[in-house]
């Protein structure tokens, strides 16, 4: 009975209580990994869903094409002359530091379409193989597109402009695939080299 | 003393007014770090960005800009609301008395579409309806960042 402790006990305890409640904090923090600066690593990653769309050389890519790599994926068009280009290059220019300072893993870089209209396979290729070799460029019709990027939580759609083209919303996000296929984390624009270079290696376990 | 002061206050003024004072007065607008990327690959688009600078007492409105090396040249507004990045054309630019408008990366900036050609070095030309308040030559860059 509480009421009844006498106060020597209940100091007792108090103390107990304190010094078991510091111990389980500082065994909890040294078992977490180091504190991203940047990217959200997601608690449990999801895989993918089911699709079916085309890479840059009219290949399929499917769920499995993301399997066995880390990729850093990025929706975007190549009728975008601002920011997927400079996301693009962001994403190229981290891929050239971790290859020059040895670092054992190295993520692809895949940009998906957001405007198959304009992006076919050929266009897309010419562009990602612009920011260096390896990239993945992938498109396909619009409902095959909305069925990754509604899966993941990745917005886009055609905004008319006032020459009688278009221009095309999207999520500015990059999103980090393990290679067991699943979302595992992602970084939010504005992108920042450093900041991946901090992160990618604490989420890739290679720090 | 005043009469003095006044005197010479109204030399140096008309002395300026004549142009006397200051040989090399400063430009009204001013482009500078004019950097123009090359067109990508897969498309036929090339940014622009720079810094405009009002070296008068006034606001400047800049309407359009054209280029004889381009099909079209808008200005244009790359824009992050709620992580959805968002590109909007902008009617003018306008530059306040003694001020400067930078035009940068992930901000306002020039979209030149369809070259007319494989020219190197381009003309921007700045326009206040259809008058022509500036014409600068630049060369296209490689894109670097």
């Amino acid at each position: 009975m509480t009421s009844n402790m006498r106060p020597k006990n209940l100091i007792f305890a108090i103390v107990m209580g304190s010094a078991l409640a510091a111990g389980t904090f500082v065994a909890t923090r040294m078992s977490e990994p180091a504190e991203l600066r940047s990217a959200t690593a997601l608690p449990f990653p999801g895989p993918l869903p089911d699709f079916s769309l085309l890479d840059h050389v009219g290949q399929p890519v499917t769920a499995d094409t993301f399997r066995g790599q880390w990729d850093l994926i990025f929706f975007g068009f190549t009728n975008c002359p601002d920011v997927c280009p400079i996301t693009l290059q962001v994403l190229a220019n981290v891929r050239r530091e971790l290859m020059e300072s040895g670092a054992k893993t190295i993520p692809r870089i895949v940009l998906v379409s957001v405007d198959p209209e304009r992006d076919t396979p050929e266009v897309l290729g010419q562009y990602v193989n612009y920011f260096g070799e390896g990239n993945l460029g992938v498109t396909g019709t619009i409902e095959d597109i909305q069925t990754l990027t509604g899966a993941l939580g990745i917005y886009f759609g055609k905004t008319p402009t006032s020459d009688g083209d278009y221009t095309v919303d999207h999520s500015a996000a990059v999103l980090v695939i393990n290679p067991g296929g699943e979302f595992s984390a992602l970084f939010s624009a504005p992108h920042v080299a450093a900041n991946y270079l901090y992160d990618l290696p604490i989420i890739m376990g290679d720090d | 003393m005043s009469s003095i002061r006044l005197s010479v206050l109204t030399l140096f003024t008309a002395c300026c007014a004549l142009g006397a004072c200051n040989a090399d007065p400063l430009p009204p607008l001013v482009a500078s770090n004019i950097e123009i990327t090359a067109a990508m690959p897969g498309n036929k688009m090339s940014a622009g960005y720079f810094a405009l600078t009002n070296n008068t007492d006034d606001v400047i409105r800049i309407s359009s800009v054209t280029s004889p090396e381009f099909e079209s040249v808008e200005i244009h507004e790359s824009l992050l609301e709620n992580g959805v990045a968002k590109m909007r054309r902008i009617p003018e630019l306008s530059i306040a008395a003694k001020s400067t408008v930078t035009l940068e990366r992930g901000g306002k900036h020039l979209m030149l579409k369809r070259p007319t050609g494989t020219a190197t070095q381009i003309t921007l030309n700045f326009l206040s309806g259809d008058t022509i308040l500036l014409g600068v030559q630049a060369p296209i860059s490689s894109r670097k960042n």
